[in-house]
């Protein structure tokens, strides 16, 4: 793949976006050594491999960075923030540019996570703790009806050891998850 | 005089004035009481701004300066030499400090112009204050103290001492040299290290005005810039550096080989070494870690590493005289001892104890075979007789102690026959008479005059015949009762008796059947030899579990082995008689309850339990006791019937006689018996030279530890060939010894805990006797005028990054230790070698291993760029056609002709690989990568995750810190920077001065830094001290502590804090009195002196109250 020429200067308003997210300030300290990406079990299949999201976030290559499934793909081994030299925690990035890439609407169509991600926290606003029942149908529904069959095995497995169950369970107090909720909206964060 | 004080504020261009608002700070200024004049100028430092001041003070009759500028540490002397030139005492000036305080601090332009006022108004009523004084001078000691031999310190030393002044030079290796030594080539000119360093180090081993000090250290430093006095530590080296002469044959004939730490364990060096050829001094050293734990378990001290490790050199001949000088009975321990030295042996964790005993026995076996010289008789140096009662163990130990003293002994024995129960109660084919013979006169020739047959009755009759002390060890040999029934019978015996007659060649007649009563050695010799006499059941009966039975376990497993039955967990309670003849014996089972406080638990009969063996002889064999009937009259008893003694000198109560062995502790065993015929000796030398008995003694015994055991590969014991059970029919030797090849291979398992084994080869070996193993280390004191610290760095260990694989994966080096290996006189000689053997094709080398790494140290450590470079290109002398991969971050060749040797590498085909590697594995993914390292990692140019299979890694680890670098900055009271390296006084004006007057920091103590850089530092350093030597005397700070000797109570609280030692009491006025050149003006002792009494020149309470009070109006 071609790549164009960076012609505008950098989008600082992005570098400040990423560095208002806690942890997120660490990465103008990076010095591009790529221990997170020879240290990253999935880095191939990334379209930006870690060492060159945080460098392209600091070119302020916003829409490129939104899009990409890069972030997507981190497993959360942490075995990055291990090695980091420069105390960056480059897993915690990856999951800012996550939130990030969803509030701007712009998150990959390359990957389910995405998608997955916003069932499952539906679900947990829901219920006060997941529904998996109805998490999974939900996905299903939302991407591939049809790759439900495959895992249905596994579901008939774990309805009969009673792993399952079909009705949602909720927490007692919905009103105080709510009330709790609301106060994160209100400070910015749980949109 | 009324004070007039002229303030003037700085601009330093715009770095204050930018941000301070000068002009209203001087018109400030102007208002504050006392200010004559207040004025403000870009530059008051400038020729012109000094100018304004001098004028001022002969126009207006100024008589007091404030200078609101920056900090004193950069120009507080500049305006004190203003002052004196224009006949103003210095101390009548005061500085504010607007620039490092206030405008560099803050962007907010107000506040700036409210704190400068504030500090500008403290200045002003502290200087009101503020009274005149004299500094003054002292002389200079022309002498230097190098801390530290590497290329830095030589260097310094070389400097000082070419201009004739004296430097002692202290080096805490055996040679000095430094790191710079131990590298093959220098970047980027190539240049041999070696051949280069050399002729400097062997120029500061004969310069006339160096004293070199090698393996010493600094201990302690007091006083202050050109009187230093500073405490050297030399460490006993146990080798007289100024006969030795290099020449290495007691290293030849040394069996101790340990890994050498100049080689970084990669190669291995004896116990007396020279880390490398071209040392300076070209002196040995010896290494003593101190005791090892076989020699610190035995009761006797016996030097049992020593002759394991001549045995593993196949010189037996010699590792016997080393036990000889200890003790004389290799045979009979090697054969009978209980052996608590294996107990001990470190060897034992990792897989089993080296079988110490059947080496001891192996070299007496050797002896037997090969013949014996006679032995040459000890010279009699002493008069005084002594006499020894009883030949068993303790009182021939004795005996031998005493000959080679140089008294005349004479043991006094009942039996017909020397020995005593290793003679009578151990019975042949344990320890047959031959050995023991052999052994007794060896004793004889030696000069030890043995009586036979010579019951002593009255110790009176001994000091008649001219004896003047006596050892009394007759052992305890009468046989204890149980207090059952018929315990009394015909058929009855007990063991002693019973070994007794057997060993005296008496005919001793059995039954069939035999039990045995007891679980200890005399039990298990009892039925063994029982069975030998033709017995045909011979069973043992014992009341607890197997496991608790005193008698060896080798016994135990052998008695088996011929038949004999263990009935354990029985204890008899009669015995049966049939007319007055044993018929059988009654006993009940037993089963284990709380433990004793012996710590084993205790046999608890079990009711009702009761059974009956029919048996023809019943042996006895619960306990020997003391026959107080034979023994001498007047001696004191305890309550278990032995000798009372003093329990360190042996003395009992009667003058003179000393008593040991059985006869005092009881039934024991040889070993124990020898030991304290040892102390008797000791005792009685110091009793005939009318020296006290106690002192010093018991001598501390403590043993080495944190044996190092990496690398040991596990290899079990020898086994010790056995007589076969079929054969045992007579009273043939069982265990049959160790042949030389075993002997060898057995003595070769040993760790040599101690290093050093004391065998004294090496004292032989030295023809110009420079070999003192007794030396002690030694505490000079020498005064200096000046310090230079040049301590170097320590290698940081990549063990902590695991993914790197140091120390799991073979063929991962550090730089340094390649350095070793690609060098000539390294462990290789130079070749480039893979574990297996043979030669790597592809070597990687990674970068910023500890550096640049805010998990170890956030540091760059500048050489490691550069040695890597070198190392590529040494990699590709040496291995033609090799492969070599770079992994960097950022390559930074900053350094003449640094670029150049970057150019050169690239054109070799060194391949450079940007990014640092995730991490070095040995899990293949491809058919290529198998048997090799992968390092995998992000080639960051590319932007792609790569594998690059290679044979060798070489991690480019960190410099950092000295381990003890904590606790040198203490010595010397100068200061650390958060990186750990020693603080300059001043990164760019100051570089190798401390905020210590008089010590300099130079070379990678002070940072990492590369070898011209180094000599550079230490040639700036050199002539800083050589700047003070010549000028002979030094200024000293007049701001000292003065005390009011009307208030003074005399308490001495400041004396104890004073960290200068400058203050004294004055015994007749009860006062403390301050030595004003030793003081440093600290304010130690103004703070805590409670009268008051002491006044802080130029920190009086008044100065600091009005400081306080201006900056807070």
């Amino acid at each position: 793949m071609a790549e164009t020429m960076v012609k505008a200067p950098a989008d600082v308003s992005f570098i400040n976006e990423v560095c208002s997210i806690p942890g997120g300030e660490a990465i103008n300290s990076c010095i591009q050594c790529g221990v997170c990406t020879g240290s990253c079990p999935t880095a191939n299949q990334w379209d930006y491999p870690p060492r060159r999201v945080i460098a392209m976030v600091r070119a302020g290559l916003r829409d490129e960075v939104l899009s990409s499934n890069s972030m997507w793909f981190c497993v959360s081994c942490y075995t990055c923030t291990v090695r980091c030299p420069r105390d960056i925690k480059p897993a915690d990035i990856m999951h800012a540019l996550e939130i990030i890439a969803i509030r701007s609407g712009k998150s990959t169509r390359q990957s389910n996570t995405p998608i997955m991600y916003q069932c499952f926290v539906d679900s947990a606003r829901g219920n006060g703790r997941v529904y998996e029942f109805g998490m999974m149908l939900k996905l299903f529904l939302k991407t591939n009806p049809f790759a439900a069959l495959k895992l249905a095995p596994v579901g008939m497995g774990l309805f009969f050891h009673k792993r399952l169950p079909l009705k949602p369970s909720r927490i007692k107090d919905m009103s105080g998850l709510k009330a709790i909720l609301n106060k994160a909206r209100e400070l910015g964060g749980a949109k | 005089m009324e004070p007039k004080i002229g303030v003037y504020i700085c601009h330093c261009g715009s770095n204050i004035a930018g941000t301070v608002d000068v002009k209203a700070v001087t018109e400030f200024a102007k208002t504050l009481p006392a200010v004559t004049i207040a004025r403000e100028y870009t530059y008051m430092c400038s020729d012109p701004g000094q100018d304004l001041i001098r004028q001022d003070i002969k126009e207006l009759g100024l008589n007091r300066i404030v200078v609101a500028s920056c900090s004193p540490l950069m120009h507080e002397r500049t305006y004190r030499r203003v002052c004196q030139e224009s006949g103003l005492n210095p101390y009548l000036f005061e500085m504010a400090n607007i620039r490092e305080h206030c405008s560099w601090v803050t962007e907010d332009k107000e506040a700036a112009t409210e704190k400068a006022k504030a500090l500008v108004s403290a200045a002003v009523r502290r200087v009101y204050y503020q009274e005149p004084l004299e500094t003054k001078e002292v002389p200079v000691n022309p002498n230097t103290l190098v801390v530290g031999g590497g290329v830095a310190g030589i260097q310094a030393a070389l400097e000082i001492a070419d201009s004739k002044h004296k430097v002692y030079l202290v080096e805490k290796e055996p040679s000095v040299g430094g790191h710079m030594i131990q590298l093959d080539k220098t970047f980027p000119t190539l240049d041999c290290s070696a051949c280069i360093l050399t002729p400097k180090m062997s120029l500061v081993g004969a310069h006339p005005y160096i004293e070199l000090m090698s393996y010493s250290e600094v201990t302690d430093v007091e006083g202050y810039v050109g009187n230093f006095k500073a405490k050297i530590t030399k460490k006993a080296r146990y080798v007289d550096v100024d006969k030795c002469t290099g020449c290495g044959e007691c290293s030849d004939v040394c069996p101790v080989t340990v890994p050498n730490e100049f080689d970084l364990g990669l190669g291995s060096r004896k116990a007396i070494y020279r880390p490398f050829p071209q040392a300076v001094p070209n002196a040995f050293t010896i290494d003593k870690k101190g005791l090892p734990p076989c020699r610190v378990a035995c009761p006797a001290g016996v030097n049992a590493q020593g002759y394991v490790a001549l045995i593993s050199q196949g010189k037996f001949k010699e590792a016997l005289e080393v036990l000889r000088r200890t003790m004389p009975f290799a045979g009979v321990c090697g054969r009978v001892c209980n052996h608590p030295c294996e107990s001990d042996c470190e060897r034992g964790k990792v897989d089993e104890p080296v079988s110490i005993r059947s080496l001891k026995r192996f070299m007496a076996d050797y002896e037997l075979n090969v013949g014996r010289e006679k032995a040459t008789p000890v010279e009699r140096t002493k008069e005084d007789k002594v006499a020894v009662i009883g030949s068993g163990p303790a009182g021939l130990a004795c005996a031998y102690d005493l000959i080679r003293e140089g008294y005349p002994v004479t043991v006094f024995e009942t039996a017909p026959k020397a020995g005593g129960l290793m003679r009578y109660g151990i019975p042949e084919y344990r320890l047959p008479d031959k050995v023991l013979d052999n052994e007794i006169s060896y004793l004889e020739e030696l000069g030890v005059e043995i009586k036979t047959n010579s019951p002593v009755k009255k110790f009176e009759d001994v000091f008649n015949q001219g004896y003047q002390a006596i050892f009394l060890a007759t052992g305890a040999r009468v046989s204890q009762k149980m207090g059952i029934p018929n315990e009394d019978a015909q058929g009855v015996l007990h063991a002693l008796d019973f070994l007794n007659k057997v060993n005296s060649g008496k005919k001793v007649s059995l039954g069939g059947r035999v039990a045995v009563i007891g679980g200890g050695n005399a039990a298990i010799d009892a039925a063994r030899v029982a069975k030998r006499l033709g017995a045909k059941e011979v069973s043992i009966i014992y009341r607890r579990s197997r496991a608790e039975m005193p008698a060896g376990s080798e016994e135990i497993n052998e008695a088996e082995k011929e038949g004999i039955k263990l009935n354990i967990l029985a204890a008899p309670v009669e015995v049966i008689v049939k007319g007055d003849k044993v018929a059988g014996i009654k006993c009940i089972k037993m089963e284990l309850g709380e433990p004793d406080e012996s710590g084993r638990r205790r046999p608890v009969p079990v009711k009702d339990s009761e059974f009956e063996m029919n048996v023809d002889n019943v042996i006895f064999a619960v306990g020997q006791g003391v026959d107080k009937e034979a023994l001498p009259k007047g001696l004191e008893y305890t309550g278990w019937g032995t000798v009372v003694v003093d329990p360190t000198t042996l003395q009992t109560n009667i003058e003179g006689v000393f008593a040991g062995g059985d006869v005092v502790s009881g039934p024991s065993d040889v070993i124990a018996a020898v030991a304290s015929g040892k102390e008797a000796a000791i005792s009685i030398d110091r009793h005939l030279r009318g020296v006290d008995l106690k002192e010093g003694r018991p001598i501390p015994m403590e043993r080495v530890k944190d044996i190092p055991k990496e690398g040991v590969k596990a290899k079990l014991r020898q086994d010790m060939p056995t007589l076969d059970v079929s054969k045992r029919g007579g009273f043939a030797e069982v265990e049959l010894g160790f042949d030389e090849k075993a002997a060898v291979e057995e003595a070769k398992r040993c760790l040599n805990c101690g290093v050093c084994s004391e065998c004294m080869e090496c004292v032989k070996a030295c023809q110009v006797e420079a070999i003192n193993q007794d030396m002690e280390e030694e505490t000079i004191e020498v005064e200096v005028g000046n310090i230079i610290v040049a301590t170097g760095y320590d290698a940081f260990d990549p063990t902590p990054l695991y993914q790197y694989g140091y120390g799991r994966l073979d063929n991962v080096l550090t730089a340094l230790e390649f350095e070793r290996m690609i060098n000539a006189s390294g462990p290789t000689a130079g070749e480039v070698l893979l574990k297996d053997g043979s030669h790597p094709k592809t070597v990687g080398i990674i970068h910023c291993v500890g550096s640049r790494d805010e998990n170890y140290h956030e540091y760059c450590s500048q050489v490691c760029c550069m040695y890597s470079m070198k190392l590529s290109h040494l990699i590709r002398e040496h291995v033609p056609g090799s492969q070599i991969y770079e992994f960097y971050i950022d390559l930074r060749c900053v350094g003449k002709a640094f670029e150049e040797f970057y150019n050169r590498v690239l054109e070799e085909g060194t391949i450079f690989v940007r990014g640092r590697p995730g991490e070095v594995t040995d899990i293949a993914e491809t058919p290529e990568e198998e048997g090799k390292l992968i390092i995998v990692g992000e080639d960051t140019l590319i932007g792609r995750q790569r594998r690059v299979p290679v044979d060798m890694v070489v991690l480019s680890t960190a410099l950092q810190p000295r381990e003890d670098a904590g606790e040198v900055a203490h010595l010397l009271s100068i200061s650390r920077s958060a990186d750990g390296f020693f603080l300059e006084k001043h990164p760019k004006l100051d570089p190798v001065a401390t905020m210590s007057d008089g010590i300099f920091v130079v070379g990678c103590c002070q940072s990492p830094k590369d070898i011209p850089n180094s000599v550079a530092q230490a040639s700036a350093a050199a002539a800083r001290a050589l700047a003070a030597i010549s000028a002979g005397s030094i200024e000293i700070e007049a701001a000292t502590a003065e005390i009011d000797e009307d208030l003074c109570s005399g308490c001495k609280t400041c004396s104890d804090l004073c960290p200068f030692n400058a203050i004294s009491f004055d015994e007749e006025k009860m006062v403390s009195r301050i030595n004003e050149t030793l003081c440093k003006g600290c304010g130690v002792c103004v703070a805590a002196c409670p009268s008051g009494a002491i006044k802080g020149k130029h920190f009086t309470a008044e100065e600091l109250l009005a400081e306080i009070e201006g900056a807070l109006v």
